[in-house]
C-alpha cells in the first residue's frame, strides 16, 4: 500500500564522443509494484548541443507507482543513442541506476558503458562506419547477473534529477 | 635582475603621480604642519613601512650592484644636487624613499632585525625629532633622519648618494633600459661541491651485508624455523641489495633490531601473489557464451521506423524477403459443379485416400512383423528348453505384443476393405449418374484391375492365418482363465476365512454375551462368495474368428481389386448436351478467379485473374517476393472470383502459417491449403449451387449439401539472397507467445513452433542438442519433457513469478486492489471515460467515496444487461446499447490515435513571409485612410488548451423576428376551416390572393398585440430580452453566457464532444388584470405578468463551434396548435415581401450566436484521423481508391471550401465509395397505400417517416472523429442516425417511387455540414431536408441549405465546380460538364459497382399495444415530472380536458399536425367554455423519454402559478412500421374565467 512518486527529469549528458544525442529511458520495477500514473518509458528528443559538450534534454519523469513490497525497487534504466548528420542512429551507451531509496531531492549521475566490439575489424568498423555492438536482450542492463563476460568501454555520463516522494513506508516498518 | 632603483610599492604610489602634483601635495603637508605643531603619525608612518616590504632576497643582490655603479656616478650627482631649489624639491621627495631602499640593503636577517628592534628602541626620540625637523624642512629631516640610522656603515653612505642622484636622473632626464640590466652567465656549483654538500646532510646507507650478529639482540643465537622442522611460509622475494640497504637503514634507527625476526632476517609477511590469477581470462569469445550475453555488430542504419513507435534497439538488419508461391487453385466444391462433378470430387478424394494409404502400406507392414513375432515365439519356445529362463522371460512379451499387433492390423485390414468398397460404390454412382443424364462432364474413369491368386495357396494361407488367430486367442483365453481362477481361488480362501472367523465371533460372543462391551467389530461389508469364472469354448472363439475375417479379409481365391483412376475419359462436346447443361459450361466458362496476398492484414499484392477451367482449376504459377521488415503476424490469402465482367465476390480467405526459419526458397514443399465458404449460391442451370441442397436420388431422399470448397495450392518460403544467406529475421523478433526459457535455447527455429506441442518431438530435440538438464535455464522446458513423456509427474497447479514475493508483502493482494485511491488514480491515467479529466485525487483513502466508482461499475456490469427502463421498448434499450458498444469500440481506437503525435502538432513552425506579402503590407500602408469605412477585423483565434472556465463567452444577438403568432380574442367568432390541400403546383405558384384570407378584416382593427420576447437558456443559465410589441418585434439585443466545457477540459476533443443546446424560446408576455375589487380600480394597478410558450429554436452548440458564428433566419418551432394563437394574417402593407413570407408559412427569427473569443475547432485531429482512417480496411478496387483520391484533391484545389466527398466509412470501419449506398429502395407499403393517387402527398408522407427516425448526430457521438455511415437497413434496424443516414433513406425511397433524386452533401444552417435530397419534380427542382421532413424550392429564400458542395447519385459524383454554391445561385443541370464535374466520365467509365444496400427492406409491423401501453407509461411518467416542477403547488388535473384532448391528438397525426386548429379551437370552446385555456401539443418522434420530458420542461407550462390553475395532459403515439414511433404531448394549463 506504500506509495512511491518519481518526480524529475533527464537532465542530460555528458562526456559522450559524439554530440547529436537522445536517449531511450524506461523504469522497470518488480512484480509487487503496480504503476498508478505516468509513463514507464520514453525516449526524449535529439539534442545537438550548440554550446559546450553537455547536451541537455531536461526530459520530464513523472511516475506514480504503489507497492506491496520492497521488492523490486524502480530502476531507471537508460540507453543512449546518437543520431549523425546522416540521420542514423547508433548506440552510444548503457546505464542503469536504482532510483533512491530515500525521500528528497536527488542529482544522479549514470555513468554508462557499451560493449566493445571484439575483433580489431569490428572496432574499426565502428569507427569509421559507425554503428557497434549492440546488447542482444536489453534486459541485460539491470539484469545481467553474469555480465561480467561482456568486453565494454566506457561512455559518458547521463545526468538525472530525481525527486522521490514516499508514503506509507513508516506504516510498515520501513523506515526512511 | 631587477633594476637598482626600482622603488617600493607606497612609493611609487606616490611616484605615478606627476611631479608636479607631488610637490604641491608636500607643500600642502608642509602646510599642514606648519599650522600644527605636532606632526602627523602618517606623514612618518610612510618612511618605515617600504622597509618591511622588502624582501631579505633580494638584498644581496641589489647590495653587489650597487658597489659597481653607484661610485663615479656617485660625485658628479652630488654636485647636480645643489643646483636649484627645484631640482632639490623633487631630491628631496626622492631621498624620502631612497632611504628606504638604502637601508633596506643591509646584508643579513640579523641587521634587519636589530635595525627594526633595537635601534627603534633606544632612539625614540631621535624619531620624533627627526619627525619634526621634517615638518620644518623636509629634505634636510630626511638626510639627517638616514645619517642617525647609518652611522656604523660609511661606504653606504655614498651608496646612498649615488641612488639619491641616479633616481633623480631617472625621473628628471629619463635613461634607456642598459643602464638597468646586467647579463650574467648561467650560475653552478661544482659537482664535486654539490657531493661534499650533500654529504653533510645526508645519509647513504652501504649496500654490504649487515652482520647478523648486529640484527639480533645481544647474547642470541639465531633460530631458523624451517630447520625446527616448523612450516615457515615463502617471504615475497627482494633483491638482495635491495635488502642490505633496508637493514642497514633499520639498523641506524632507534629500536631498528625490533624489525627483526629471530633468524635474524626481516619480518615478512608471506608472499600474497598467488600461483594462478584469480579471475582466469576469457579466451573464448566466440564459444561458450551464454546467448543473451552476445553482442551483434549492428551498422548504423535509418530507422525507417523510427518516427512511428519507440522501437527496442534496432533489430532488423535489412528487409527480409519471403516468398509466396500461389501455384494454383483446386476446387473441390464449386457451386458450378453438375452432379457429376461431384461425385467425380468425391471419387478423386477416396482415391487419393486410397493412393495414400497404400503408399504406407499399413496392412503389410503389421502383417509382416505378425509373422516375424509369431516366428520368434516359436524359435524360443523350440530353445526354451536348451536356454534356460532368459528366453522363456521373453515369450509373454512377446505374446503381448502379437495380440496388439493383431489388433491394429485388423483394423487396419478393415479401413482398406471399406475404402474399397465405397469407391467402388461412387463409381457405380457416377456411371449410372452419366447413364441417366446421357452425357460426361468429367474425364474420370476408374479401372479395377483384377490380380489372379492361386487358389489352393491363398487358400492354405487363409486357413493357417486363421487357425494361428484361433489358437493364439485360445490361449489368450486360457491365460486370462487362469489368472481368473487365481483371483478365485485367493478370494475364495479370503471368504472361507472370514467365515470361520465369524463363525468363531459369534461364538464369542455368545460366551461374553454378560459382558456386553460394545465391541466396534466390523459390520463392514460382507464379502460374497465368489464365483468361479467360466471357461471359454473354443468353437465360439472361431466363429468369431472366422465372422471377422469374412468381413475384413478378401475371401481365399478372390482376386485382388486394385481400383486405377484415370482421366482419359472423353467428355461430352456442348453441341449434343442439354440446355442445362450448356448453360451450365458458359457460366463455367465466364468465372475467373484471382487471389490477394494479405501481409499483416495488409493487401499486397494479388494475382492475376485466371478463367476457370472446365474441371475447376485454375493455375496460376505466380512467385511474390515480400520484402519485409517485421517478422510476419499473419499471411492470408483471399480468393475472389469474378463473373463475367462486373461482379467479384471474397469467395473465401485462407491463412497461411508463416514458415519456421528453416523453410527457405527452393527446398520448400508445395502444400495444399484447404478453404471453404458458406456463401449460398442458386444457380438456374444444371450446377448444384453452393449450400443447396439436392440429391442424386429420383425421390429426392438422402439429400446432401456442399459448400463451395477447394484448395490452394501454395508455398510459402524464406528467400535465400546472395551469399545464400537466408533473408530471415531473427528470432528475437517473433517473441510473442513463447515462452522465454524457450527463446534463448531456440527450440523453435529447431523444430518448428509445432513441434512445441508435440511432447516427444521436443523430447528428441531436448536429447539431440544434450541440453543440460541442469541448466537453471532449461529447468521449466526439462520438467514439462519429464512430465510429458512420464506423464505421472506431479504438476503444481499454480505457477509464481516470484517465489518470495509473498513472505515479504506489506498486505495482501486483496487489500492492495481494494484500495480506492490508487483504483482512482490507475482509472484517471488509463483516461477512462469517468475519469478522463478527474482533477484531484485526494490523499486519504476515506475522502473517496464509493459514489464514485458507482457509475463505472455500473456501466461495467450493464454493459450487456440491458435497462428497458429508460428506453421504454426494449428494442430501443437493445439498440442504445449496440450504439454504446460501437462508439466506445470506435472512441478506443482513436484514444489511441490521439496519442500519435505529429511534428505539426507538436511544433509551431510559423511560414516565413515571401515578399509578396510584404509588397502587399507596404501598399496597405499606402493606402489612404478611410474612418468611416469600418473594416472586418480578424479576431484572434485562440487554442483550446490555454483556456479555463470563465474564458470563453458565447454571444447571442437577437435580431428580430417574423411572423410571431398573435393572440386571438377571447370572444373571436369561429373562423371557417379554410382547409387547403396543398400541392407542389399551389406552393410554386405562390398566389398570395388564393390564401390571404378575406374573412377576417373586421377583427383586425380591434385586434390584441402580442408582445414577444426571446429567453435564451444555454447550460442552466437564462437571460432573456426586453418585450416588444406586435408580430413582427425587433429587439436587436446580444445577450452573453459564460460557457463552460464538462469537467474543465478544453481540449478541442472534449469540445466537440459538448451535449449542450442553445435553446432560444419565444414568449408571449400576458398582462392579466387581478384586481379583485373593482373600486381599486381607479387608485392602482394590479396586474400579473404571466408568460406564454410560443415556441423554440434549438442549437447544437457543436454546430457553432464547428461554424464559429451563426448567422440567419431560423424557422422558430412553432407548435401546430397553438391555443389562443393564430398566425397574423397579412394585412396588405407591404405585399412585394408577403408572397415570399406566405409561402414558408412559420415564424421567422434572425439571430446572430458567437463564440468570443474565437475557437479553432480541432481540424489537425481530423485530418490525422482520415489518415488512419485510409489505414482501415478496405474491398474498395485500389484503382477506384486512387481515382478518389486524385478527385478530391483536384477538387478541393480548386475550391479549398467545398467539400468533395467519394469515400466514406460504414459501420464496421471499412472505406465504401459513396455510391453504393445509393439504390432504390421500397418505402413502407402502407405508406404507399395511404394515398394512392397523389404522389405529392406520398411523397411528404414519407419524407415525415423519415423524419420520424430519431436524429443522432455522430459527431456528438464519435467527437468529430469520423462519420460512420450506415446502410438504410442498419438505420432502420438501428432507429437513429444523422442527416447522411436520413438523406440516404429518404433518397432512396424516392428513387424507389421513381422519382429523379440525389444527394446533395453540402452546409446548412444551423446542422452545419451536412446531406440533403434533391429531387426533380415537373421540370422544378425540390430540396428537401431529411431530418425535418420539410421540402423547399430551389428559390426559396428560407431554405436553410446554403451552399451545395456536390450531388451524388447511384453512378456518379458530381461536384459544384461553379462560381456560386448557394443553391438559389446555381443551376442544377448536371449534363452540363463545365458547371458539374462528375468522377465517372468517359475516361473513367462506371464499373458497375454493387450496392451494399439490401435487395429490398422487409418492415415489421406496427405494433398497436406496445404503442398503446408506451402511450400510457409516457403520460404517467410526464405527469409525475410536471408535479415534481411544481413542488410548491398543488397541482391539479383537468380529467375532462384531458380525455378532450386525447382524443383530439390522433386526427392531429392523421393531418400532419396541419390546418386543424380552427375545428379545434371550436370544439375545445364548446366544451370547456368557462375557462380559459392556453396550451400546445408538441411533436416529437420517439427515441427516448429524456427529450420528451425536457422538450415539456422548456415550454414553462409548469410555471404558472396562479391558485386555481388546473392541467391537462395528453399523449399520443403514433405507431409505424418498423417500430418508428410519432409521439404527441399535448399540454395545456386551464385556469377557470370569473
Amino acid at each position: 500500500m506504500a506509495e512511491v512518486h518519481l518526480i524529475g527529469q533527464l537532465l542530460g549528458a555528458s562526456g559522450f564522443s559524439q554530440r547529436r544525442l537522445f536517449c531511450k529511458w524506461g523504469l522497470h520495477a518488480g512484480g509487487a509494484w503496480k504503476l498508478l500514473g505516468g509513463l514507464r518509458e520514453g525516449q526524449t528528443q535529439v539534442d545537438d548541443p550548440q554550446a559546450d559538450d553537455m547536451a541537455h534534454w531536461c526530459h520530464p519523469l513523472d511516475v506514480h507507482f504503489a507497492t506491496k513490497g520492497l521488492q523490486g525497487w524502480p530502476r531507471l534504466h537508460l540507453q543512449v543513442w546518437h543520431q549523425d548528420s546522416l540521420g542514423r542512429t547508433e548506440l552510444l551507451g548503457y546505464g542503469f541506476c536504482h532510483v533512491p531509496s530515500s525521500p528528497g531531492c536527488h542529482a544522479l549521475s549514470c555513468v554508462t558503458w557499451r560493449p566493445r566490439g571484439s575483433g580489431v575489424t569490428q572496432r574499426l568498423r565502428h569507427r569509421l562506419l559507425g554503428g557497434g555492438p549492440q546488447l542482444r536482450a536489453p534486459d541485460l542492463i539491470y539484469a545481467g547477473a553474469d555480465r561480467f563476460r561482456l568486453r565494454t568501454e566506457a561512455a559518458g555520463t547521463v545526468h538525472v534529477e530525481l525527486g522521490v516522494l514516499l508514503r506509507h513506508f513508516g506504516r510498515y516498518g520501513v523506515q526512511c | 635582475m631587477e633594476p637598482v632603483g626600482l622603488p617600493p610599492v607606497p612609493s611609487t604610489s606616490r611616484m605615478g603621480f606627476s611631479e608636479l602634483s607631488v610637490r604641491e601635495r608636500m607643500r600642502e603637508k608642509l602646510k599642514a604642519a606648519r599650522s600644527k605643531a605636532e606632526a602627523t603619525l602618517s606623514q612618518e608612518d610612510l618612511g618605515p613601512r617600504p622597509r618591511h616590504l622588502k624582501s631579505i632576497r633580494e638584498r644581496k643582490a641589489e647590495l653587489r650592484l650597487d658597489k659597481g655603479s653607484g661610485d663615479q656616478l656617485g660625485e658628479l650627482q652630488r654636485d647636480e644636487s645643489l643646483l636649484s631649489s627645484k631640482i632639490k624639491f623633487s631630491d628631496s621627495v626622492k631621498k624620502l624613499k631612497q632611504k628606504s631602499q638604502a637601508q633596506s640593503d643591509y646584508p643579513s636577517a640579523e641587521e634587519a632585525y636589530n635595525f627594526f628592534t633595537l635601534n627603534f628602541d633606544p632612539e625614540p626620540e631621535s624619531i620624533k625629532a627627526g619627525a619634526r625637523k621634517r615638518s620644518e624642512l623636509n629634505e634636510e629631516e630626511a638626510e639627517e633622519y638616514v645619517e642617525t640610522h647609518e652611522e656604523e656603515q660609511e661606504e653606504d653612505e655614498t651608496d646612498e648618494d649615488a641612488h639619491l642622484v641616479k633616481d633623480a636622473d631617472l625621473f628628471i632626464m629619463g635613461q634607456t633600459d642598459e643602464d638597468f640590466l646586467v647579463t650574467k652567465p648561467a650560475e653552478c656549483e661544482r659537482y664535486s661541491e654539490q657531493l661534499q654538500k650533500e654529504k653533510e646532510f645526508l645519509f647513504i646507507p652501504s649496500m654490504q651485508t649487515v652482520p647478523t650478529s648486529q640484527k639480533m639482540p645481544e647474547n642470541m643465537q639465531p633460530r631458523y624455523l624451517e630447520d625446527e622442522g616448523l612450516y615457515a611460509e615463502e617471504r615475497p622475494f627482494v633483491s638482495p641489495s635491495n635488502q642490505n640497504i633496508l637493514e642497514n637503514r633499520i639498523l641506524r634507527q632507534e629500536k631498528g633490531k625490533e624489525w627483526f625476526g629471530d633468524d635474524g632476517r626481516i619480518l615478512a609477511l608471506p608472499n600474497p601473489i598467488k600461483q594462478s590469477s584469480t579471475r582466469p581470462p576469457v579466451f573464448s569469445l566466440e564459444e561458450g557464451i551464454a546467448p543473451e550475453l552476445e553482442t551483434i555488430y549492428r551498422k548504423a542504419i535509418r530507422t525507417t521506423a523510427a518516427n512511428q513507435y519507440l522501437i527496442g534497439p534496432g533489430d532488423f538488419q535489412g528487409p527480409f524477403q519471403l516468398d509466396i508461391d500461389i501455384s494454383g487453385l483446386i476446387f473441390t466444391h464449386h457451386p458450378c459443379f453438375s452432379r457429376e462433378h461431384v461425385l467425380a470430387a468425391k471419387l478423386a478424394q477416396l482415391y487419393d485416400q486410397y493412393l495414400a494409404r497404400k503408399q504406407k502400406n499399413l496392412t503389410e507392414l503389421l502383417t509382416d512383423k505378425l509373422r516375424a513375432l509369431r516366428n520368434a515365439v516359436q524359435c524360443s519356445m523350440d530353445s526354451a528348453a536348451a536356454s534356460g529362463p532368459t528366453a522363456q522371460q521373453s515369450i509373454p512379451e512377446y505374446k503381448i505384443e502379437i495380440r496388439q499387433t493383431r489388433r491394429l492390423r485388423d483394423a487396419e485390414q478393415e479401413k482398406d476393405r471399406m475404402l474399397l468398397k465405397s469407391i467402388i460404390k461412387v463409381w457405380k454412382q457416377m456411371k449410372s449418374l452419366r447413364e441417366f443424364q446421357k452425357f460426361t462432364n468429367t474425364p474420370m474413369k476408374l479401372y479395377l484391375r483384377k490380380e489372379e491368386v492361386d487358389q489352393r495357396s491363398d487358400e492354405k494361407a487363409y486357413e493357417a492365418e486363421i487357425q494361428a488367430e484361433i489358437n493364439e486367442l485360445q490361449e489368450e483365453y486360457m491365460e486370462e482363465y487362469e489368472k481368473k481362477m487365481e483371483e478365485y481361488k485367493t478370494e475364495l480362501q479370503e471368504w472361507k476365512s472370514w467365515k470361520k472367523a465369524q463363525k468363531s465371533k459369534k461364538k464369542k460372543k455368545k460366551d461374553l454375551r454378560e459382558e456386553e462391551s460394545v465391541e466396534d467389530y466390523d459390520v463392514g461389508e460382507e464379502p460374497v462368495k465368489p464365483v468361479p469364472p467360466k471357461m471359454v469354448d473354443s468353437l465360439e472363439i472361431e466363429q468369431q474368428v472366422r465372422e471377422k475375417a469374412n468381413n475384413f479379409r478378401r475371401k481365399p481365391g478372390e482376386p485382388a481389386l486394385i481400383p486405377e483412376l484415370v482421366l482419359s475419359g472423353s467428355i461430352t462436346p456442348s453441341e449434343q448436351c442439354p440446355r442445362a447443361e450448356v448453360l451450365r459450361r458458359e457460366d463455367v466458362n465466364k468465372r475467373s478467379a484471382f487471389i490477394k496476398v494479405f501481409f499483416n492484414s495488409k493487401e499486397v499484392s494479388r494475382t492475376v485473374t485466371r478463367p476457370l477451367s472446365s474441371d475447376f482449376r485454375v493455375h496460376f504459377g505466380q512467385i511474390f517476393n515480400l520484402q519485409i521488415f517485421n517478422w510476419p503476424e499473419s499471411l492470408k490469402l483471399q480468393i475472389y472470383e469474378t463473373t463475367g465482367m462486373s461482379s467479384t465476390t471474397l469467395l473465401a480467405e485462407v491463412f497461411i502459417p508463416v514458415p519456421e526459419t528453416t523453410v527457405l526458397t527452393g527446398s520448400a514443399p508445395m502444400e495444399e491449403i484447404e478453404f471453404s465458404s458458406n456463401q449460398r449460391v442458386m444457380l438456374d442451370h444444371e450446377g448444384v449451387g453452393s449450400d443447396v441442397s439436392f440429391s442424386f436420388e429420383a425421390d429426392g431422399s438422402n439429400q446432401m449439401t456442399l459448400m463451395t470448397s477447394g484448395k490452394v495450392s501454395n508455398s510459402v518460403s524464406w528467400a535465400v539472397g546472395e551469399k545464400g544467406i537466408p533473408l530471415v529475421p531473427p528470432v528475437s523478433q517473433q517473441n510473442t507467445g513463447i515462452p522465454s526459457a524457450l527463446k534463448n535455447i531456440d527450440a523453435i527455429a529447431s523444430i518448428g513452433t509445432s513441434g512445441l506441442t508435440d511432447m516427444k518431438k521436443l523430447a528428441k530435440w531436448a536429447a539431440e542438442t544434450k541440453l543440460d538438464p541442469n541448466d537453471p535455464n532449461n529447468a521449466a522446458l526439462m520438467q514439462m519433457i519429464m512430465v510429458a513423456s512420464s506423464g505421472e509427474a506431479h504438476v503444481p497447479d499454480f505457477f509464481r513469478l516470484e517465489q518470495l514475493q509473498q513472505e515479504f508483502n506489506f498486505v495482501s493482494d486483496e487489500e492492495f486492489n481494494r484500495s480506492k485511491r490508487f483504483r482512482l488514480l490507475q482509472l484517471r491515467n488509463e483516461e477512462v471515460a469517468e475519469f478522463r479529466n478527474y482533477k484531484q485525487v485526494p490523499l486519504h483513502e476515506r475522502e473517496i467515496s464509493e459514489k464514485l466508482f458507482q457509475e463505472y461499475e455500473k456501466r461495467l456490469h450493464e454493459r450487456d444487461v440491458i435497462d428497458s427502463k429508460h428506453y421504454l421498448d426494449a428494442r430501443r434499450a437493445v439498440v442504445a446499447n449496440y450504439l454504446q458498444k460501437v462508439r466506445e469500440s470506435v472512441i478506443n481506437r482513436f484514444l489511441i490515435a490521439k496519442h500519435h503525435f505529429l511534428l505539426s502538432d507538436l511544433v509551431n513552425e510559423e511560414e516565413i513571409p515571401t515578399l509578396g506579402i510584404l509588397g502587399l503590407g507596404l501598399f496597405k500602408l499606402a493606402e489612404p485612410k478611410r474612418p468611416l469605412k469600418p473594416r472586418r477585423k480578424e479576431r484572434k483565434k485562440v487554442t483550446a488548451q490555454s483556456l479555463s472556465d470563465g474564458d470563453i463567452k458565447l454571444l447571442v444577438n437577437i435580431i428580430r423576428a417574423y411572423d410571431i403568432p398573435v393572440r386571438k380574442p377571447v370572444t373571436s367568432k369561429l373562423q371557417q376551416p379554410s382547409k387547403s390541400s396543398r400541392s407542389f403546383n399551389e406552393m410554386f405558384a405562390a398566389s398570395p390572393s388564393a390564401q390571404s384570407p378575406t374573412n377576417n378584416v373586421d377583427w383586425a382593427f380591434d385586434q390584441v398585440l402580442v408582445r414577444p420576447f426571446v429567453e435564451v437558456s444555454f447550460q442552466r443559465t437564462v437571460c432573456r430580452t426586453t418585450t416588444a410589441e406586435g408580430p413582427n418585434p425587433n429587439w436587436n439585443e446580444e445577450l452573453e453566457f459564460p460557457f463552460r466545457a464538462p469537467n474543465g477540459d478544453y481540449s478541442t476533443h472534449s469540445l466537440q464532444s459538448v451535449k449542450d443546446e442553445v435553446f432560444i424560446n419565444v414568449f408571449d408576455e400576458v398582462l392579466h388584470d387581478v384586481t379583485e375589487d373593482d373600486r381599486d380600480r381607479g387608485s392602482g394597478i394590479h396586474t400579473r405578468i404571466e408568460r406564454r410558450w410560443l415556441g423554440c429554436v434549438k442549437i447544437p452548440f457543436t454546430t457553432i463551434y464547428f461554424q464559429a458564428r451563426i448567422d440567419g433566419t431560423f424557422k422558430v418551432n412553432i407548435p401546430p396548435v397553438l391555443l389562443g394563437y393564430s398566425k397574423e394574417k397579412n394585412l396588405g402593407i407591404e405585399r412585394g415581401y408577403d408572397s415570399v413570407r406566405n409561402l414558408s408559412e412559420g415564424s421567422y427569427i434572425t439571430l446572430f450566436i458567437t463564440i468570443e473569443p474565437q475557437l479553432i475547432p480541432g481540424e489537425s485531429v481530423r485530418e490525422k484521423m482520415n489518415e488512419m482512417l485510409k489505414k482501415f480496411d478496405t474491398q474498395e478496387d485500389e484503382k477506384l481508391l486512387q481515382a478518389a483520391e486524385k478527385y478530391e484533391a483536384e477538387c478541393t484545389s480548386k475550391f479549398p471550401s467545398r467539400q468533395c466527398l467519394t469515400t466514406v466509412i460504414d459501420l464496421s470501419g471499412k472505406t465504401v465509395f459513396i455510391t453504393r449506398y445509393i439504390k432504390p429502395l421500397n418505402p413502407p407499403q402502407e405508406l404507399l397505400d395511404a394515398l394512392p393517387n397523389s404522389s405529392q402527398t406520398t411523397a411528404e408522407l414519407v419524407a415525415r417517416y423519415v423524419a420520424l427516425i430519431p436524429f443522432l448526430p455522430d459527431s456528438v457521438s464519435f467527437a468529430g472523429i469520423c462519420d460512420l455511415w450506415c446502410t438504410s437497413d442498419q438505420f432502420l434496424d438501428l432507429l437513429a442516425g444523422d442527416e447522411e443516414e436520413h438523406a440516404v433513406l429518404l433518397c432512396n425511397y424516392f428513387l424507389g417511387m421513381g422519382k429523379k433524386a440525389w444527394l446533395i452533401i453540402g452546409n446548412a444552417i444551423p446542422e452545419g455540414q451536412t446531406a440533403y435530397v434533391l429531387t426533380l419534380e415537373q421540370s422544378q427542382y425540390v430540396i428537401w431536408n431529411p431530418s425535418t421532413g420539410c421540402f423547399y424550392r430551389q428559390y426559396d429564400t428560407f431554405c436553410p441549405l446554403q451552399s451545395v458542395y456536390c450531388l451524388i447519385s447511384c453512378d456518379n459524383i458530381w461536384f459544384n465546380i461553379q462560381q456560386w454554391d448557394s443553391p438559389v445561385r446555381i443551376s442544377f443541370d448536371i449534363s452540363k460538364p463545365k458547371l458539374w464535374k462528375p468522377f465517372f466520365s468517359r475516361s473513367l467509365p462506371y464499373p458497375g459497382l454493387c450496392s451494399v444496400q439490401p435487395e429490398e427492406l422487409v418492415y415489421q409491423h406496427s405494433d398497436k399495444a406496445a404503442a398503446v401501453e408506451l402511450q400510457g407509461r409516457i403520460e404517467k411518467i410526464l405527469k409525475e415530472k410536471i408535479m415534481e416542477w411544481r413542488p410548491r403547488h398543488l397541482t391539479r388535473w383537468n380529467r375532462y380536458c384531458t380525455s378532450t384532448l386525447r382524443n383530439f391528438l390522433p386526427l392531429l397525426e392523421q393531418n400532419q399536425g396541419k390546418d386543424v386548429e380552427d375545428d379545434h379551437q371550436a370544439e375545445l370552446q364548446k366544451q370547456l367554455g368557462d375557462y380559459r385555456v392556453s396550451g400546445f401539443p408538441i411533436h416529437m418522434p420517439f427515441s427516448e423519454v429524456r427529450p420528451l420530458v425536457e422538450a415539456v420542461h422548456s415550454t414553462g407550462v409548469h410555471t404558472i402559478d396562479v391558485s386555481n390553475v388546473e392541467f391537462a395532459l395528453a399523449v399520443y403515439v403514433h405507431p409505424y412500421p418498423q417500430n418508428v414511433l410519432s409521439t404527441w404531448i399535448y399540454v395545456a394549463s386551464l385556469v377557470r374565467n370569473r
